[in-house]
This record gives C-alpha cells, structure tokens and sequence, in this order.
C-alpha cells in the first residue's frame, strides 16, 4: 500500500483517538465542580476546551516516552511499521468505544498503550524477530504508573481533605465559610483541564511522530513536529467541548455528594499528581488519577466507608483494558498483515463498530450506563453519612 | 531498570504543592470567617445533583453569619488583621500554583520563546 496513503490514514485515526479521548474525559476536570455548582455546567465545558488547548503546548514529555521509548524502532529491535501502529490504533478506539458503550470503567491511555502493544508483538512475531516491546520501559513508565499514580493521588487528596476540614472545623456552630471553596474550585479544576492537556494530547502527538519516524519522514530522536502539536491541542479540545454537551444533558444521575472542601482538595490532588508525572514523562491515565482522588478525598471526610465492591470493580476494569486492547489490536495487526485487504478490512470493521456504537448509543442516551463518567461513578465507592456531628465537644 | 526515585519525587512534589495550596486557601477561608465576612457561595447553577437552595434559605445563611460576625469578641483592629491575614493567604495559594506551573512547564515555555 502506498506509504503516504497510510501515513494520512494513521495519522486521522490517531487524530479521532485524541478527538474521542477529550470527549471521554471532559468529566474529569469538571465533574466535581459541576456536581458542587463552583461552575455553570457550560462555562465548565468551555474552560475545560480551552484549557485542554493550551496545556496540549506546555510539554512534550509523554509524547517522547510514547515515540521514543515504548517500542525499540529501528537496528536492533522490530521495524515498526505504519501499518502496525494503524492495527493497534484500531484496537485503542475499537476498545474505548465498547467499555464507553458498556459503562465500564477504563482509560484512554491505557487502551492506546495495550493497542500499540498488542500490535508490536504480532508484527514481531511474524517477522519472527526478538521481542519488540522495551518491557522495562513498559513496566516504569506505564504499568507502574498506572497503580501508583491512583493510590498517589487518593492519599494526597485525603491528607488534603482532612487538612480543609480541620482547618475551617468550628465547634460553636458558627457558620465555618466552607462555601467559598466553591471559588477555589474554578482554578483548581482549571488546573486539571490544564494538566490534562499536559499528559493526554501527548499520547496522540507521541503515535503520530512514532508513525512518521517509522516512515522514515521524521529522524528518530527528534521533537515533535509543530504541526503536529498543533493538530493536537485543537483535536483534544474539540472533542472535550462536544464531550460536554452530554454531560450537561445527563449530569446528576451518578454523582453523589461531593462537598466545595473536599472538590477542591480532590481537584488540586488531581492536578499537582499529572502535572509532576508529565514532568517525568509518566504517561498515567487521567482518568484514573481523578478517580483515585475522588475515593481519597470522600474517605477524608467524616463517618465515610469504602465500598468496596464498587472500589474493586473499577480496580478490574482498569486491569482489564491493557491486555484486552492489545488484544484488539493484536488481532487488527493480524489482518493487517494481509496487505491492502487487510487494511481495508480493519478500517471498514473500526468504523463500522464506531458508527454502530455511536448509532446505539444516540438510541438510549440518558441510561445511567453510558453517561456516568468513571470519576463520578468513584464516588459511590466511598459512602458518607449524613452530617454525622464532630466528635470533639466544645471546652469553654 | 525502574527509576524509583522519580516516584518518589512525583508524590513528594504533587504532596507538598496539595498540601500548600490546601492548607493556604483554607486558612484564607477560616480568617475570612474570623474577620466577619463568612463567604456565602451559592452554587451557579443547579445541575440535578446539587439540592436546591432558595432565596429564602441564602438570605438566611448570611444573616447568620452576620449574627456570629456581632457576637464576634474580637476588636476591629484584629478583624482587620484577620482579614488582610485571609488575603496574604489566598495570595500564597495562588502564587504557589503558579511556582508549580512554572516549575514544571517553565523551560519548555522558555524553550518555544527564545
């Protein structure tokens, strides 16, 4: 097949994974301070758009890991082909797209890794060459990432939520004020727009540069190209904007009570964790991240439990997208393999299974499945009684 | 080879910028309410999560923050104190969050401008 031809046709669907990552993940910056009304739902949506657009230039750090770290490219390790990047881009959409559908809780990011993977080692495999996967580099900037950054996150936003409360605590009954976190929360939750873009239009950048490295259209080793970070930054906050008119629409059905303090001591968790993990080139799911900082900060509040059914399922469902896109994107790789056929074959199957979802999903819109993003869904792990009183009594 | 230490120094970092910015902006807010301003935040919108607050109910709230604002034992010098307290706070909260920007997306920024 012809090589720009396929680079174009990476290069769209690499554009479209970004496009669906934002619309997946607008209800992490903004979820907690819709649910608290720190924000209109519709000023949220814009901030977020906005924000997404200029973090997406603040770093490239990811998108290096991505590009030039994950699969060993050129003398030594496996030729990476454009096509096996088309095959394990297939799985990460195809992937994303049905754990949205079932409401399953899972990760962008994870997907695109497990795709990527998936797909390098069918090629290696039938190049019979060695093994194309760097796993050290795997396990110390994904996997590991991957269960440290949630349990960071959880920790920092309970200390942090323990620390607002104690402060604002009034045992004479007198109105503590705790309200006004509500304007805290407009910047708090700016800054994990922000964040956001720092770590998850990376992901895209980084496929896009592997593919024209893999081209031969871009040295190895170099920086990200300006256009591509361009193309980027607008596709992310593209499909944050749109990603937010459904949850304007839906919004309610899963969130529970997440008070101003605890929002904003959630958020800033959030925010601080992805900003120092894009610092080091972490590519950690955000979704994750403000999930495990949701359940942290609930767990700091008084007379609150962890329900821990509800806390394992999410645990599954994040173990689960790895192998199970690479799975996807394994079997894409396969058929792509065919040649031109195969190609074509993949593409028709991914858009078929986009479109029907989409199509399915317009059918029964507001279920409480596919609109109850995971991070509002984490807040039903941790259960909070109802103003139970302060333990210590007043001394006069 | 996993690199330990950049754990270490990613929960390190995001613990001390939380626990700064935290712990800054609520004291802000506890010496809002020892001057006597208690911030009153209605929510902006009520989305179908948020319980409804009537005008009847906000104009309560405030006048019971005025009442606990009276009865205050403090002299108006030190609510004064309290309160230019509250702003140095909520300027730490904030200049904090952008020392953290900074720290972390500085040289790039740098980098593109030059």
């Amino acid at each position: 097949m012809d090589l720009t031809l396929i680079v174009v046709l990476v290069i769209a669907l690499a554009l479209f994974f970004d496009f669906t990552n934002g619309f997946h993940d607008t209800a992490n910056a903004m979820a907690t301070p819709i649910a608290t009304g720190a924000l209109k739902p519709k000023t949220a949506v814009a901030l977020a758009a906005l924000l997404n657009l200029v973090g997406a230039f603040l770093s490239t750090e990811v998108a290096k890991t991505i590009s030039g770290g994950i699969i060993k490219e050129g003398e030594g390790g496996v030729l990476i082909t454009p096509e096996l990047i088309f095959a394990g881009l297939i799985g990460a959409i195809v992937w994303n797209m049905i754990t949205w559908l079932l409401g399953l809780p899972s990760s962008s990011s994870h997907a695109l890794f497990g795709g990527l993977i998936g797909a390098a080692l069918v090629g290696a495999w039938i190049a019979s060459a060695g093994n194309p996967i760097d796993f050290s580099v795997v396990m110390s900037k994904v996997i590991l990432p991957a269960i440290l950054a949630p349990l960071t996150a959880g920790l920092i936003a309970y200390a942090a939520t323990k620390l607002a409360y104690a402060i604002t605590r009034r045992y004479d009954g007198k109105p503590d004020g705790r309200d006004g976190f509500r304007h805290a929360q407009i910047f708090s939750s700016s800054l994990v727009a922000l964040a956001h873009g720092t770590n998850d239009a990376q992901k895209t950048m980084g496929v896009i540069t592997l593919t024209l490295v893999a081209a031969g259209l871009q040295p190895a080793g170099s920086d990200v190209y300006w256009w591509v970070i361009v193309t980027c930054a607008v596709a992310i906050a593209l499909g944050t904007y749109m990603g937010g008119w459904r949850i304007i629409k839906t919004l309610g059905t899963g969130l529970t009570d997440v008070k101003p303090a605890q929002g904003f001591a959630a958020e800033t968790a959030t925010a601080a964790t992805i900003l120092a993990s894009s610092h080091v080139g972490f590519a950690l799911s955000t979704t994750q991240v403000a999930s495990g900082s949701v359940i942290g900060s609930g767990l700091g509040r008084r007379g609150s439990k962890v329900r821990w059914r509800t806390a394992g399922r999410i645990g599954v469902g994040w173990l689960l997208t790895l192998p199970a896109a690479g799975a996807v994107g394994a079997l894409a790789a396969l058929v792509a393999h065919m040649g031109v056929v195969g190609i074509i074959i993949d593409t028709v199957v991914g858009v078929g299974v986009i479109v029907g979802i989409f199509l399915w999903s317009r059918r029964n819109e507001v279920s409480h499945h596919n609109v109850v993003s995971e991070v509002a869904h984490s807040g039903r792990a941790v259960k909070i009684k109802r103003n139970p009183k302060p333990k210590k009594k007043v001394t006069s | 080879m996993i690199d330990w230490l950049a754990f270490l120094l990613v929960f390190v970092s995001a613990l001390i910028g939380t626990v700064v910015v935290v712990s800054a902006y609520s004291l802000g807010i506890r010496l809002l309410t020892v001057s006597g301003r208690t911030p009153i935040v209605t929510p902006a919108e009520f989305t179908d999560a948020i319980t409804i607050v009537t005008p009847a109910e906000i104009k309560q709230a405030e006048k019971r923050a005025k009442k606990a604002a009276k009865k205050s034992p403090l002299t108006d010098g030190q609510k004064r104190a309290a309160l230019v307290g509250a702003w140095a706070c909520f300027a730490v909260s904030g200049f904090a969050v952008l020392v953290g920007i900074y720290l972390i997306v500085g040289d790039h920024l740098i980098k593109i401008f030059s």
